[in-house]
């Protein structure tokens, strides 16, 4: 990481702004607030910065704007800082297009985990290369395999689609929605049980133990993520 | 009577066999005379019961000591009788709780139309063998033919012996079987001369008109045509509840006309008989002329006659005319009556001469209706009709205006007669009756009319000044005189009656039509009954209860005049009145000598209470009017009540809805307070812990400082939540000293600098500030919210004033902020509990992201016995002033 990592923190709490500007200055990011959702919206646009932390509750309106508005034009990492037991509107933000949301309070560390994630998933998808690694996985997207220590799984096209669709996204909180719109089509956005099938059988081929997963992992009552590493 | 019309479809058959269902049944050992061996028959019965397993015991059975009945009792469970003190004597009656509790499967009970001791619960033993079967205990008794009500006057004239002793037919005929008991007059004579049948000493003298051959034969097929009649009626139930086109009756309706004269009885019990005969509904009809009250004994003649009708199954009604028959008929059109029943009563020559009584009138006026004339009885004497009744008392001052008109018509004949020869001078004496009889009714007219007649003849008849009447024609002007006084005050008053009448209906209108409005107004239940009881003790002048159901009994809810207890004898019939939705007490079937009446309050089929209105045994019976009145009060204040109770329900649910609504921004608001901070104290730990090494030194302190400040906000908010629930509880314990506010002020003052606060603070306490008994921790609580409500309120470059003032009522802590003032909607909220200014900057103090600070604040000033205001602007400059007034007390103290 040679230039600084700029971050935009987009929330009306001093409180919260007075501790992560160190943690976040001695992670080697370059902070900068705003409060309002009108002005979030011109600074990422003005400052185009590299990541976008957003607390939902804002002074002038509701954080999800912020991500309906710059998603029409900028795909910046976006975190969300949600209280825990506003799930509906963690859902509703992730379908929005946010990359990962955080539970207030939450612990430093795993923020500054979450956003290098988002950093990098944003650096692999501009990278756009045929064959994704992700979790000692190899997915090559052309020729519809995926290999995983040497050996090529045995996967229905269905499996296949929804693999690789989680690898694509690695690192991102995709919800039962966005899935189900991906792999099955919009007109199936309510089956999560298609879904929940589906992951179980994939566990049984990619993972050591399917009842500990390691490669796809639950966010409860959210959705699923490829974890990276 | 609608309901059971013949042509009526099935429900009401299918309901009144679902009725039955549920009821005991009801089994009736029906004998033409004593002796005929009723009770023999049901014993003998009852056996085969019991030998088949069923639970039966006998409640009351008389033997009257023939020994094979009293042997055929041997081996039946007999219940006690319960010994009842009457007059000094004590009698042994049927112990009616007592065959409650035992509550057998089968209960005999002899002699159903036997009467009770006064003092018992019902009058009547049917009423008791009621209350049995509504019990769900089936019964079984016996009755002789004589004692059924609507045969009572045909059995008088077969035997010549009254018998006073009845059943309604109504009760009969809801009997479910009815056994005849039947033994032929020549072997009842035979166990009679015997000594087989009992006889009671009192009645030993009728027994030989009694016991006649041709009586009993007449009375034995009066009960086989009463038991025939009954199979007839049963099996017409059954055919319509099944269903089976049958013989409905053609469509007759009988009306009994009911009135003062002691023909009624018999009227409506020919009615009745008619009515059972063509199987035809029955209305009994009183027509009342308006304005005319009856005397007591006439009033109560027609209210026993109406009663009578009710009790035989009679729909009544009280109409209102001054035309009898045209009133009559017009009912009678209305309601489609077939057939009219009326009394002719005897006497009245001139009525027959001119064919004016009702009878005929009702004949000359109708063509479809047939006419059943009841002939007069002897007994009674009939009022004379001829002449219009006085209703109202004489008044001797009538009778000196009636002199005056004379005098008067004196002196203007005197001054005619010296101006000019007229003949006819008695026109003058004419005019003076006329209006003696317009104006001061019938007999202070007579009264004119006879002295016009002498003064007419003393001055103006020769010979003059003599009263001697030479020819005889000069008495046709004393008729004439009287005929023009009788038909002028009779017409006048008809007249005056009318307008009486409709005087009085406006006015009972006007009332109702208050208490209504009253009511309507009143939206307690308490409220309510207090304004029915005074509506009703106004109008019926007695004193009046209210009692309302609550938890399944009745309280005395209101009561004119004023009382708050009822004797418990009053208090279990107002209870039976509410159970059984039935008027209770006096004038009533049910503890008649409870000297009150209890009307059920009743809406739809809930009852929701009952009014009670006292009355003496002594006083009266309540006349139609006063009932009819008795009884539209009580349905408004029903409908009033009902009313009130949707209302308070409405608003209890409201109410719940708001507080879970309340509980839940609380939640809300409480759980997001309390993540702020520990947001900030995780952040910061956090990132000390991992990134300590990277942070620089000056970083690191001012992280630390955040989790103490923040961590001390946590504190201030739990300390302010436990002073809430403390207040609420009413347990905020004072630990009251003798303290410094000045001092109280400047730790106040210095925590909010600790904090951060960037306004100017400015401490302005006078030196010689006296010292106030507060409790140190809560005041400065108090204070300290205050100011952290004013702190968070205002932008960073305005600054604050705490000042302080003295006054006879204590020392006032004041806090002036120059900031931009509370919006006057909000100042009345203030001190509410979860009202939060809408500009919340950071720098709060715990209790106040809640919501509560304010509301603290107060709680803690009320509680010292001070107060807190709050004026915005400020004399006319933006801002708001908080004023907190500690109490002096005397140092004494």
């Amino acid at each position: 990481m040679t230039a600084k990592s700029r971050v935009l923190v987009v929330d009306d709490e001093v409180a919260i702004l007075r501790f992560l500007k160190p943690a976040l200055e001695a992670n080697g990011y370059e902070m900068s607030s705003t409060a309002t959702v009108a002005d979030a919206v011109k600074r990422i646009a003005a400052e185009a910065p590299d990541i976008v932390l957003l607390d939902l509750g804002l002074a002038d309106g509701d954080g999800k704007d912020v991500i309906r508005r710059v998603r029409e034009w900028s795909d910046v990492p976006v975190i969300v800082l949600s209280a825990r037991e506003r799930e509906a509107e963690k859902i509703e933000s992730l379908d929005l297009g946010a990359d990962d949301y955080v539970n207030k309070p939450f612990n430093v560390g795993e923020l500054m985990a979450r956003m290098r994630t988002a950093l990098r998933h944003r650096m692999q998808r501009n990278a756009e290369t045929p064959v994704l690694r992700v979790g000692g996985l190899e997915i090559d997207a052309v020729r519809h395999r995926a290999i995983r220590s040497g050996v090529e799984l045995k996967l229905t096209p269905k499996e296949f689609e929804l693999l690789s669709f989680l690898a694509k996204n690695a690192g991102r909180v995709l919800t039962h929605r966005q899935i189900l719109a991906a792999v099955w089509g919009v007109a199936h956005t309510a089956d999560t049980q298609y879904l929940r099938v589906y992951i179980g059988q994939l566990r049984q081929k990619i993972e050591d133990r399917a009842d500990d997963p390691q490669i796809i992992l639950t966010e409860p009552g959210v959705g699923y993520r490829i974890s990276e590493s | 009577m609608a309901e059971s019309d013949g042509l009526r479809a099935s429900p009401d058959a299918l309901l009144s066999l679902a009725n039955k269902e549920s009821r005991g049944r009801l089994k009736i050992f029906l004998g033409a005379a004593p002796g005929v061996g009723k009770t023999y028959a049901m014993l003998t019965a009852a056996r085969s019961e019991i030998v088949g397993g069923r639970d039966v015991v006998a409640g009351l059975v008389e033997t009257h000591g023939r020994r094979e009945t009293g042997q055929l009792l041997d081996g039946f469970e007999v219940l006690p009788r319960k010994p009842i003190i009457y007059r000094n004597q004590v009698m042994h009656e049927f112990d009616l709780d007592a065959a409650r509790a035992r509550k057998p499967n089968l209960l005999l009970v002899d002699e159903y139309a036997h009467t009770n001791v006064p003092g018992s619960r019902h009058p009547k033993r049917w009423q008791d063998i009621d209350e049995l079967l509504r019990a769900g205990i089936d019964v079984w008794t016996t009755l002789n033919i004589q004692h059924l009500e609507s045969l009572n006057d045909v059995v008088q004239k077969i035997s010549k012996v009254r018998v006073r002793e009845t059943v309604p037919d109504k009760v009969f005929d809801q009997a479910d079987e009815v056994v005849l008991v039947d033994l032929p007059p020549d072997e009842l004579l035979k166990r009679l001369a015997e000594g087989k049948v009992y006889v009671q000493d009192t009645a030993a003298r009728a027994v030989e008109n009694f016991f006649k051959p041709q009586n009993l034969t007449a009375l034995r097929e009066l009960a086989m045509r009463r038991a025939a009649e009954r199979v007839d009626a049963s099996l017409i139930e059954r055919m319509q509840a099944q269903a089976i086109e049958g013989p409905w009756a053609a469509g007759e309706r009988i009306l009994a006309c009911i009135g003062p004269d002691p023909m009624s009885p018999a009227v409506v019990r020919a009615a009745k008989r008619l009515a059972d005969l063509m199987d035809a509904p029955w209305i009994a009809v009183t027509v009342e002329r308006p304005g005319a009250s009856l005397g007591p004994a006439a009033r109560r003649r027609v209210d026993d006659a109406m009663k009578l009708a009710e009790s035989l199954g009679a729909e009544t009604q009280i109409l209102s005319s001054v035309d009898l028959p045209a009133e009559l008929l017009r009912y009678a059109k209305f309601e489609n009556v077939t057939q009219v029943v009326v009394g002719r009563s005897r006497g009245g020559f001139l009525n027959e001469l001119f064919r004016r009584s009702l009878p005929h009138e009702l004949v000359r006026r109708t063509q479809d209706i047939a006419i059943h004339l009841i002939a007069g009885g002897a007994d009674g004497p009939t009022p004379p009709k001829w002449l219009p009744q006085e209703r109202i008392s004489l008044r001797p001052l009538q009778f000196i205006y009636a002199t005056l008109t004379v005098a008067a018509a004196l002196g203007v004949s005197e001054v005619l007669t010296k101006l000019t020869p007229i003949p006819n001078l008695s026109m003058v004496f004419m005019v003076s009756v006329l209006v003696s009889a317009i104006n001061f009714g019938v007999w202070p007219a007579v009264y004119a009319s006879v002295l016009s007649f002498f003064a007419y003849n003393f001055f103006f008849i020769p010979p003059l000044y003599d009263f001697t009447i030479a020819e005889p024609y000069e008495l046709l002007a004393l008729v004439i005189f009287l005929v023009v006084a009788i038909v002028a005050s009779a017409m006048a008053g008809r007249v005056r009656d009318q307008v009486k009448v409709s005087a009085s209906r406006v006015r009972a209108m006007r009332r109702l039509y208050e208490f209504t409005r009253r009511l309507s107004g009143i939206a307690t239940r308490d409220g309510i009954a207090e304004g029915a009881a005074g509506e009703i003790h106004a109008s019926l002048t007695r004193p009046v209860v209210v009692l309302l159901g609550q938890d399944d009994d009745l309280a005395l809810v209101a009561a004119w005049p004023p009382e708050d207890t009822l004797d418990p004898a009053a208090m279990t019939a107002a209870r039976w009145a509410f159970n059984h939705a039935e008027p209770a007490g006096a004038d009533t079937g049910t503890l008649p000598i409870i000297p009150w009446y209890f009307v059920p309050l009743r809406i739809g089929d809930k009852t929701l209470g009952v009014i009670g209105v006292a009355k003496d045994q002594s006083a009266p019976p309540f006349d139609s009017e006063s009932r009819a009145l008795l009884d539209t009060l009580s349905e408004q204040a029903a409908a009033a009540l009902e009313r009130a109770t949707l209302a308070s329900e409405m608003i209890r649910a409201r109410t719940a809805t708001e507080t879970e609504r309340v509980r839940n921004t609380l939640l809300a608001s409480i759980s997001h307070d309390f993540r702020t901070p520990l947001s900030s104290i995780l952040g910061a730990a956090t990132s000390l812990l991992s990134y300590g090494d990277k942070i620089d030194a000056v970083a690191k302190t001012d992280l630390l400082t955040q989790i103490k400040q923040e961590s001390e906000g946590l504190d201030a908010m739990v300390r302010n939540l436990l002073a809430i629930t403390r207040i609420d509880a009413g347990a905020l314990e004072l630990r009251r000293d003798w303290i410094d506010l000045r001092e109280i002020v400047e730790r106040v003052v210095s925590a909010a600098r600790r904090r951060g606060a960037s306004q100017r603070i400015v401490v302005n306490m006078p030196s010689d500030l006296p010292l106030v008994r507060a409790d140190a921790a809560l005041a400065e609580q108090a204070i300290g919210n205050i100011v952290a409500n004013a702190l968070v309120h205002t932008p960073p470059d305005t600054h604050l004033m705490i000042d302080a003032h003295v006054s006879s009522l204590g020392v006032a802590v004041r806090v002036t902020d120059n900031g931009p003032g509370i919006p006057s909607d909000m100042l009345v909220h203030v001190f509410d509990r979860f009202v939060k200014g809408r500009d919340t900057r950071e720098l709060r103090d715990g209790g106040q992201g809640v919501g509560l600070g304010l509301a603290i604040a107060k709680g803690i000033m009320d509680a010292h016995g001070g107060s807190i205001t709050v004026e915005s602007p400020v004399d006319g400059q933006p801002g708001a002033r908080f004023v907190m007034l500690f109490p002096r007390e005397d140092t004494s103290a």
